[in-house]
């Protein structure tokens, strides 16, 4: 039957619906700057970057291997399964498999991840063990979500096949094992191999189940994208996308090529000169060209795979958790600190190291996977409170200052700061300030100068907001003069009704989006850390002005390398702060994350300071001799788990006005 | 002879059994366990209370102060744009099912595929995407400006949220009624049409029926994951709003794992209960088919 037009308009229209963001995606991993809204010059650059970025290959590889495991295990304990269940003869035990079968997919993937993520916390607990999430976790995970829709797809065909088939071939000799391959197997096939790609592409695509079950040392993409919320996404992952875009399109037209005739009629035909010839009829033509796309999608993975794995695996291995995009990591001509550590450790001791990276998006993301026992990493990179948190419930390991003789570089403004007076657990790595941004053009001049602007009617709908509750409590606080530390409940309830308040006049609760909107003038107004609005004056578009300055007070923060409990290597760990501290390396981290580094080395460097200019140098380090006192003064303390709960709730509360 | 495919049958069933039991129904006691216990692990009713009881003060749409019980509006948020968003891909994704399944062959494969292929990329980045296309100063606001037809704004709106899930989640609607609808027996439409049905009444009497299978697997497939959805509403909403799944990865980001298992329950059995109400009004046949 042929189309009508009004049928190819309207299906031209859900593919434009349904291509558009690709299409997006595919225009901005071509564009020289890091702006997914602002397009600057034609550029190959993020996909020479993104082969050489050997975390984000190894998420896909870890993404592929986790996909291709899990789709073939549960293809087949699913297909055992329904044969199983369409074998039962009892109604009840039928009835009972297939409500046990739809929970799966009865149940929103967050209720899955969470049952599954406490019952291995629960069960690594029990046994005592150092993590109880890991890539084994991960797997059991997706194959348990998988499992339902292979099962699904199989049992039909199961329930559509001549009960007398496998029946006929025992007759005629075969075992039953040998009936099932040979009569039962090609007539379910198609059941099969729909179940199978259902489920590889779930596991490919999974977020939410992955987020809650991950464990260490294996980090899928979707949870490396997610980790960059910080940071900004970077445009390698829009490189990524095109990639596989034209690889599976590449592969669609390939089969099609193959496979000539196909038309239903044509077969019809050719099946019933089958049935005049006196021959069986043919079904293994379309199962066969099923098989073959199949079997090219699996090998092309395991060929992609296996091509990235040529790196591994290594002897030693060194566990590091640091925010996302929170390291040089070689992009745009940077130094890869972490392959530069690995080369330096080799040619020092002799012997190669491997560092698995891995990232995450907040402080608390860090705490709630580091508390549950689910992982165990040698090192880490929290913000002072936290770190005051994680000290105060013994989740730290006093450090061995002797293997990190670069601590003398640095300066005496971030030692013995609230967080860790006595210098036991910490090596600060960045420090930093926020201060507010705003677009020159669309913000007067008269309106500058304290928290009020983000609070000015004059501006709503163009003012941004964090999108974490103690930065953005942060702000009401700061501007009204409160103790940020307070634990009086009145305090925080009045800093509540600041931010309703505040609430019309706000365009977005933000954390990355900021980039895109401040450097495309969408808002005009933000409050961030002062290192990101150097990165956003880098990309803004032509008609925005971007500027900054620091209210009073503001928020001081430092981040900084600590080992908690549970590590594997110490020694080895210290060994990295070390090297991180030296010159070079600290150097180019501090350029590529564009905070202030407590680091002598790095802000007395000549290089450093002309790569920064005078402005920046100016805005990033005003703080640096008095920093102590005003850190000790404004910064964010740990609070007990009774105000930070009666701070969650009041969050939620600003989010449903 | 068939004993022994019995006992081979009972044997295939083997694994799986011990699965389900182990990955399927025994973390779901756990959500329970979770749900009922403090950080002592003492048994309370103290989570589930606290979802039903704990009240904010916001200000109404005439500037006056209204009490509201918190978790209720965040979850009947969730539920109306779930429910939004499921018809809107219903109404999408029916007639291009129609459509497909009556196309020859080959189209329908390619067709398919083509609406397969957005799966396979990170949905993640899908999302993000749709924030560069929606934004005040985004694609769409830049092309309607340029035909004099003003600017919409959308992001940070529910109708942005529902537009991502939609758009996340369209496939998942359109996929089961093809399944369904290209196995219908042409000779069917034809009898209808014999028997003086037009080409609506057709569709209403005769092929809306017996595609009703698949439109219950597409909108539990599209129900399901768009109210629990915890990403789309950070990104397309701004942040503005809360909906379960927010509140949920925000409590056990807050390290209130009992409380948040406490919301995943409720969750829980309130939509097992709405998915068995919802399966006793429909055909039994509906069970097995996707």
């Amino acid at each position: 039957m042929k189309m009508k037009p009004a049928s190819k308009i309207y299906t031209a229209f859900i593919f434009l619906f349904l291509f558009a963001p690709i299409v997006i995606l595919l225009i901005f991993s071509f564009n020289a700057s890091k702006s997914l809204s602002v397009f600057s010059d034609p550029s190959l650059k993020w996909y020479r970057e993104l082969f050489r970025d050997e975390e984000t290959l190894r998420a896909l590889q870890n993404t592929l291997v986790l996909a291709v495991t899990a789709s073939i295990l549960s293809t087949i304990m699913g297909t055992a399964a329904a044969v199983g269940i369409h074998r039962l003869r009892k109604k009840y035990l039928k009835a009972a498999y297939d409500t046990v079968t739809n929970i799966p997919m009865m149940n929103p993937d967050i209720i899955t991840g969470i049952s599954l993520m406490l019952m291995f916390v629960f069960v690594g607990r029990l046994f005592g063990l150092s993590t109880s999430l890991s890539f084994w976790t991960m797997l059991i995970a997706h194959i348990t979500f998988c499992l339902p829709y292979v099962i699904l797809q199989v049992l039909p065909k199961l329930q559509q096949m001549d009960p007398a088939l496998p029946e006929a071939a025992m007759d005629l000799g075969c075992t039953p094992v040998r009936a099932f391959f040979r009569a039962e197997v090609p007539e379910i096939l198609p059941g099969i191999i729909t179940g199978l790609m259902m489920a590889f592409t779930l596991s490919l695509d999974d977020f939410v189940i992955s987020y809650f079950t991950q464990g260490n040392g294996f980090q899928t993409l979707p949870i490396r994208i997610y980790n960059m919320t910080k940071k900004t996404v970077t445009p390698k992952m829009y490189a990524l996308a095109t990639i596989i875009f034209f690889v599976i399109l590449a592969l669609l037209l390939l089969t099609n090529l193959v496979d000539e005739d196909d038309s239903r009629r044509m077969k019809e035909a050719r099946a019933q000169k089958r049935a005049a010839r006196g021959k069986p009829p043919r079904r293994a033509d379309s199962n066969k060209r099923s098989l073959a796309i199949v079997g090219a999608i699996l090998g092309l993975t395991i060929v992609i795979i296996a091509a990235i794995g040529i790196t591994r695996p290594k002897p030693v291995e060194l566990n590091v958790y640091n925010w996302g995009e929170y390291i040089s990591d070689g992009s745009e001509d940077t130094l890869d600190t972490i392959q530069a550590f690995e080369q330096w450790y080799l040619e020092e001791y002799g012997y190669p190291v491997k560092v698995n990276y891995e990232t995450y998006a907040s402080n608390e993301d860090m705490y709630a996977k580091l508390k549950s026992g689910a992982v165990s990493y040698d090192l880490v990179i929290p913000s002072d409170y936290m770190i005051a948190r994680m000290a105060a419930e013994d989740m730290l390991v006093p450090l061995n200052y002797g293997n990190i003789p670069n601590y003398q570089y640095i300066s005496d403004s971030f030692r013995g700061l609230y967080y860790d007076p006595d210098n036991l657990y910490t090596v600060p790595y960045t420090y930093g300030v926020i201060g507010v941004i705003y677009d020159a053009n669309q913000v007067d001049e008269e309106d500058l100068g304290s928290w009020d602007l983000m609070w000015n009617e004059k501006y709503a709908g163009s003012i941004l907001q964090f999108n974490n509750s103690r930065d953005a409590f942060g702000t009401a606080m700061y501007r009204a003069g409160a103790d940020v530390n307070t634990t009086d409940h009145a305090v925080w309830d009045a800093a509540l009704e600041a931010l309703a308040q505040q609430h019309p006049l706000v365009k977005s609760y933000v954390m990355d989006e900021i980039y895109n909107m401040m450097e495309s003038g969408e808002a005009a107004i933000a409050a961030y850390y002062a290192g990101d609005y150097f990165t956003m004056i880098d990309a803004e578009s032509d008609n925005v002005d971007l500027q900054f300055y620091y209210p009073e007070p503001t928020n001081f923060f430092v981040d900084a390398m600590c080992i908690p409990k549970g590590c594997q290597h110490q020694e080895l760990a210290e060994i990295f702060i070390n090297y991180m501290l030296s010159e070079e390396p600290a150097v180019a981290n501090a350029e590529y994350i564009y905070y202030a580094s407590p680091n002598r080395l790095v802000y007395e460097n000549e290089d450093y300071i002309d790569e920064m200019g005078e402005e920046t140098m100016e805005i990033l380090y005003r703080f640096t001799d008095d920093f102590s006192d005003l850190f000790n003064r404004y910064a964010y303390r740990n609070l007990d788990q009774e105000t930070l709960t009666y701070i969650n709730d009041l969050w939620e509360t600003l989010k449903i006005s | 002879m068939k004993r022994r495919g019995d006992l081979a049958a009972r044997w295939s069933l083997a694994p799986y059994s011990v699965w389900a039991l182990l990955f399927i129904l025994v973390p779901l006691v756990f959500v329970a366990y979770y749900a009922f216990t403090d950080t002592d692990m003492h048994f309370t009713f103290d989570n589930i209370r606290k979802f039903f009881t704990a009240t904010s003060t916001v200000t109404g749409d005439n500037g006056e102060t209204l009490q509201v019980r918190t978790y209720m509006v965040i979850f009947w948020r969730s539920v109306k744009l779930a429910v939004i968003s499921t018809v809107v891909c219903l109404l999408m994704g029916y007639p291009i099912a129609y459509i497909i399944a009556r196309a020859t062959p080959k189209v329908q494969k390619t067709v398919i595929t083509l609406i397969m292929i957005p799966m396979w990329m990170n949905f993640l980045i899908r999302t993000y995407a749709w924030m560069t296309i929606l934004q005040d100063t985004g694609i769409l606001n830049n092309f309607l400006a340029s035909l004099h037809l003003g600017r919409m704004h959308i992001i940070g709106t529910e109708s942005a949220v529902v537009i991502g899930m939609v758009y996340d989640y369209l496939p998942y609607m359109i996929l089961p009624i093809y399944s369904i609808m290209a196995k219908l027996d042409l000779k069917l439409l034809e009898a209808a049409h014999d028997l003086g049905c037009n080409g609506i009444s057709t569709l209403r009497r005769v092929v809306f029926p017996l595609s009703l299978p698949g439109v219950v697997s597409g909108v539990t497939m599209v129900l399901i994951p768009s109210i629990s959805t915890f990403y789309i509403s950070q990104k397309l909403g701004n942040g503005k709003f809360f909906l379960i799944g927010d509140a949920i990865e925000g409590q056990y980001v807050a390290n209130n794992l009992h409380f948040a298992a406490a919301i995943a329950f409720i969750l829980m059995v309130i939509l097992l209960i709405a998915m068995a109400l919802m399966k006793r009004y429909t055909d039994k046949s509906v069970a097995g088919g996707v």
